[in-house]
């Protein structure tokens, strides 16, 4: 079979595993003349609260274990069997929640709303993989996480995106992460939940636009490893800075580098670092001035950043179901729509006047105003973050796994000559004895 | 090693690669197979499925029209057991389906992947070009993408601030809020207009017309739902107010042409368990005259609804107050004062601290004061007047006049002094509160005092004549009533003394209203009996609406606006 033909075959696979979605259609119970009594509607039992420690135990094991297996053992093989364990643990088993990109935004909903207490559960999951990644790097990343386990997984035919390219992509992350935040805390709405991509393929069901949407990102990485990881994972962005202070983290080799260059190819995910050359001549004094001038720019996209995202206090505000259903019967006590909705019927259900609503409404738009402007500040910040960022010379001396992009999957061990000789001399060992 | 070693390795991993790339192909048929399967399962559903529905559906109608229809009856059973089965088995094929899938993925992707891992090609680097070049020049680009990310999520706000979104109009934000006093006085904001007096500022309005023939008549226009509410007109607009047992609307006509400006919908909210809005057929689901303050548009109904609009019929505010405990439905109309809606909601047996005065803010429709009464059940609409100076709310229910201060709700004074179920509105003519006690007296209380007055300001009581519906008026000189039977009655304003009694011999509705010097009398019939002003009845001119009429007159710069049964009048010239 060529790879292409896999490829194709695969592509209709994925796209037809979503349809058992529209399956789940409704229709009315059957209608009985007489004499039958509808069975009492039961709910499911609560998942037992001791499962959440039980999850908790296992995110802390197969954390000690992937940082076991990727900084002491070294094995590809052994980090892949991990990942497709926390897969269908994390994934499949647990319907991919709770996951620590989505404990964003209940640690958000804790600290901005003093009626939330956040479960210990979400609390965990969000703190352990931090801690590790401050540690030992993104252990998480490479074997526990099941949002990067799922697109390792169908990662068939490696296409290096540029770097300069990825530069710019990864916006998206810290975007994604200022918003995710922002309507956790103010706008009622776990974005990040909401449109997980992947969690539809995990429950083998879910919103048709949301299985689109992982479809795509799967599609998308058959070629390019991890797309969401990479430059959409919020999550991803609090381990980057964490992974840029850990003591201890993935190495290509497990002494010297002898830069052979084998390694060059060897990430899909373009985290492996070449050794740094000297800048041309004259070179230095243009850098210097543009790093000043970013440096001045920084105030100023902060600035403008936040002015921006101010003026879209009431278009962000619309993400609030309160705000919506304002609108809403706003639109329809105006006689601009036609018609009602299940918001603004059950509204009027509750016996309030419109005119609370829309004050409360027009108040958490108030709210948006700042938290708008803190959203655009806080890109801003990162563009100027950026642009300085890459102004800035690097000294390297050797290949290196890149601090903050190095996801820990272990595929670049077995590239590099030296790793291969202390595995032949540790077998040599295992033999002797 | 021998070259037949080498062999042999060379053979074993060719034997390893066909296997596995045959393994892959057998899971890719196994995958395109259930694709295909969950497609037609799909499509299956899709297409069969409503089919069937529509099918069903029709066969239900049918039944409908065929009840004793057996057979027909047994075939719907079946065809409805069908659709479910069908349903159930689909579902589970597609689940089952589903993990097939998954596993045939499965397969094709490991087994692909060793395959393709077996002949990986060994890493072979090329020329290394200069780093410090490459890097800077790396890094030069990557900027650009920075700029350029920065750019895609700028056109991306720019794409969100497009889309649109609702301004909710603020009462704040809707104009000065209320007209003058001089203002008010050229409109007919509420009842029986500025005061509630029944008095037209415009002595020019027809004496001439006839519904039948068109003659004298400017427009004619339906009003959607009945209600026995009166017209009210600001300017270019006349409003009023329908209403059946599940809508309450008001209605923006256009003073000029009689075209339905607008539709105004007040919600209500569900009783509570136990009760039900009891009114009469007297005054139906729309009893209660709207008021204006010149730029917004109240109104209330039987169930406690409150609304305020603006004049472009943007409900601004809805506000219940309570189902009202009210023996013959509420009937009481609005009055204003400045920015304020003044609701007078009497209810029970007076006992029970029920009843209330409410008044609202215009602009929101929040409670800026209340005052608890002790008074039953009422059918009077309060009036705004202005007593030497100081303005006096004047509210008539059994057995008190009470006077308010209308700015804060304080009460100024009362006067114990009427009884039974009042439905007539007081006046204030020639320094004198005017209030009626049904079947029994009109009575005339100084409003000067303060506290508790009846032993020392009323003034006369005259027992000649007691109306049970229509409200007195007054040019200051004479009083007229007009009882529902047709009887009228002309007494002084000094003292009460009866100059003369009319037997109109017409069933009547509508309050009097005074025009110039001529009295205006609308009996039910929709006759206006149009008679001069003075000590003695002298008839000027009857005219026939043709419509049976319950509504009062509203009176603009000649013309005048009469609700009939069914239809909205413009009489005289249109404006």
């Amino acid at each position: 079979m060529t790879r292409w033909a896999r490829i194709t075959a695969f592509i209709i696979v994925l796209q037809t595993l979503s349809l058992d979605a529209l399956g789940e259609l409704r229709f009315p119970p059957p209608e009985f003349e007489s004499g039958y009594r509808f069975p009492q509607t039961t709910s499911p039992a609560a998942r037992s609260a001791v499962y959440e420690y039980v999850d908790a135990a296992v995110l802390l094991a197969t954390l000690l274990l992937a940082t076991y297996l990727i900084l002491k053992r070294r094995s590809r093989r052994a980090v892949y069997a991990l990942m497709i364990f926390a897969l269908l643990y994390f994934g499949f088993w647990r319907d991919g929640c709770i996951c620590p990109i989505g404990a964003i935004q209940n640690v958000t909903l804790t600290v901005f709303d003093s009626g939330y207490a956040i479960p210990i559960s979400a609390g965990i999951f969000f703190v352990l993989p931090l801690v590790f990644t401050l540690f030992v790097g993104r252990t998480f990343c490479g074997a526990v996480c099941p949002l990067g386990a799922i697109q390792d997984a169908v990662l068939l035919h490696p296409v290096a995106v540029p770097r300069w390219l990825e530069s710019g992509l990864r916006l998206g992350a810290y975007t994604y992460l200022g918003t995710a935040v922002l309507f956790a805390a103010i706008g009622n709405s776990f974005l990040i939940c909401r449109y997980d991509p992947f969690i539809g393929f995990f429950r083998l069901t879910g919103n048709w636009n949301v299985l689109i949407i992982g479809t795509a990102l799967l599609l998308i990485g058959l070629f390019i490893g991890r797309p969401y990881c990479r430059f959409l994972c919020p999550y991803g962005v609090l381990l980057r800075q964490m992974s840029r202070l850990s003591k201890w983290r993935v190495t290509i080799t497990p002494n010297e580098c002898i830069k052979c260059r084998l390694c060059e190819g060897a990430c899909p995910f373009g985290a492996i670092r070449e050794p740094t050359g000297d800048w041309p001549q004259g070179e230095y004094k243009i850098a210097k001035r543009r790093l000043a001038l970013f440096l001045l720019l920084l105030p100023i996209l902060v600035v403008s950043g936040g002015w921006g995202g101010y003026t879209l206090k009431e278009r962000l505000a619309r993400v609030h179901p309160k705000v919506r259903t304002a609108e809403r019967v706003y639109l329809e006590e105006t006689g601009k729509v036609e018609g009602t909705t299940n918001a603004s019927k059950a509204f009027r259900a509750t016996g309030r006047t419109s005119e609370e609503l829309y004050q409360e409404a027009t108040a958490i738009r108030g709210r948006f105003a700042l938290g708008g402007a803190l959203l655009g500040g806080f890109i801003g910040l990162v563009v100027a973050g950026k642009l300085v960022a890459l102004s800035v010379q690097r000294r390297r001396s050797d290949y290196e796994a890149d601090r903050a992009g190095c996801f820990a999957c272990g595929r670049c061990y077995q590239y590099c000559p030296k790793e291969r000789e202390r595995w032949n001399k540790s077998k040599e060992v295992v033999a002797g004895r | 090693m021998t070259q037949a070693t080498k062999q042999t390795r060379t053979h074993d991993s060719d034997v390893r690669y066909r296997t596995a790339r045959n393994t892959a192909a057998v899971g890719a048929v196994f995958a395109a197979v259930f694709t295909a399967l969950l497609t037609a399962n799909l499509i299956g559903s899709g297409v069969l499925g409503p089919w069937r529905e529509n099918r069903l559906a029709a066969m239900k109608l049918r039944v409908q029209k065929e009840p004793a229809n057996q057979e027909l009856v047994a075939q719907i059973r079946q065809l409805d057991l069908k659709i479910r089965r069908d349903r159930f088995w689909r579902l589970d094929f597609a689940r089952k389906a589903t993990f097939m899938l998954l596993g045939s993925v499965v397969v094709l992707l490991v087994v692909g992947g060793i395959a393709g891992k077996m002949r990986k090609a060994l890493p072979r680097p090329q020329h290394q070009p200069d780093m410090g070049q490459m890097q800077m020049e790396e890094a030069k680009r990557a900027r650009l993408a920075v700029a350029g990310a920065l750019a895609v999520l700028v056109i991306g706000g720019l794409l969100v601030a497009m889309s649109g979104w609702v301004r909710f109009i603020q009462a704040e934000d809707s104009g000065p809020a209320f007209a003058t006093v001089d203002e008010m006085r050229q409109q007919w904001p509420r009842f029986r207009g500025p005061g509630g007096a029944g008095i037209s500022a415009y002595a020019n309005i027809p004496t001439q017309w006839n519904g039948k023939t068109g003659e004298g008549i400017a427009w004619k226009s339906k009003t959607p739902l009945p209600g026995r509410n009166s017209p009210v007109v600001w300017k270019d607009r006349v409003f009023l107010s329908g209403a059946d047992p599940n809508h309450r609307q008001v209605y923006c006509f256009d003073a000029a042409t009689g075209q339905l400006l607008w539709t105004g919908d007040v919600p209500t909210v569900p009783l509570p368990k136990g009760t039900e809005l009891k009114v009469m057929e007297d005054t139906g689901y729309a009893p209660s005259t709207v008021a204006t303050d010149g730029r917004r548009l109240y109104a209330i109904f039987p169930a406690g609804d409150a609304a305020g609009f603006d004049f472009q019929g943007r409900r601004l505010w809805h506000r219940n107050l309570g189902l009202p405990d009210n023996s013959y439905g509420y009937a009481s109309s609005l009055e204003t004062y400045e920015k304020l809606v003044l609701i007078q909601y009497d209810q029970g047996d007076g006992k029970e601290g029920k009843s209330r005065f409410v008044a609202l803010d215009g602009r929101t429709g929040k409670i800026t004061w209340e005052a608890k009464r002790e008074t039953p059940n009422s059918w009077t609409t309060p009036i705004v007047v202005d007593v030497a100076g100081r303005p006096q709310l004047i509210t008539v229910a059994k057995p008190f006049i009470i006077s308010y201060n209308p700015a804060h709700g304080a009460e100024l004074w009362r006067a114990e002094c009427v009884g039974g179920d009042v439905a007539p509105s007081p006046i204030y003519a020639g320094g004198l509160v005017i209030a009626v006690e049904p079947y029994s007296q009109v009575v005339a209380v100084k409003p000067t005092g303060q506290g508790n007055v009846t032993k020392t300001h009323v003034a006369w009581r005259m027992e000649d004549s007691g109306p049970d519906i229509c409200s007195p008026v007054s040019d200051g000189k004479y009083v007229y009533t007009l009882e529902s039977g047709g009887l009228l009655l002309c007494c002084n304003v000094e003292d009460g003394k009866k100059l003369y009694e009319m037997d109109l011999k017409e069933e009547c509705r509508a309050s009097p209203s005074i025009v110039g010097d001529k009295l205006y009398l609308l009996d039910m019939k929709g006759i206006m009996h149009i008679a001069q002003v003075g000590p003695e009845y002298k008839e000027i001119a009857r005219c026939e609406l043709g419509e049976e009429c319950f509504a009062s007159p509203a009176f603009a710069d000649g013309r005048m606006y009469l609700r009939g049964a069914e239809n909205l009048y413009c009489i005289g010239k249109a404006p």
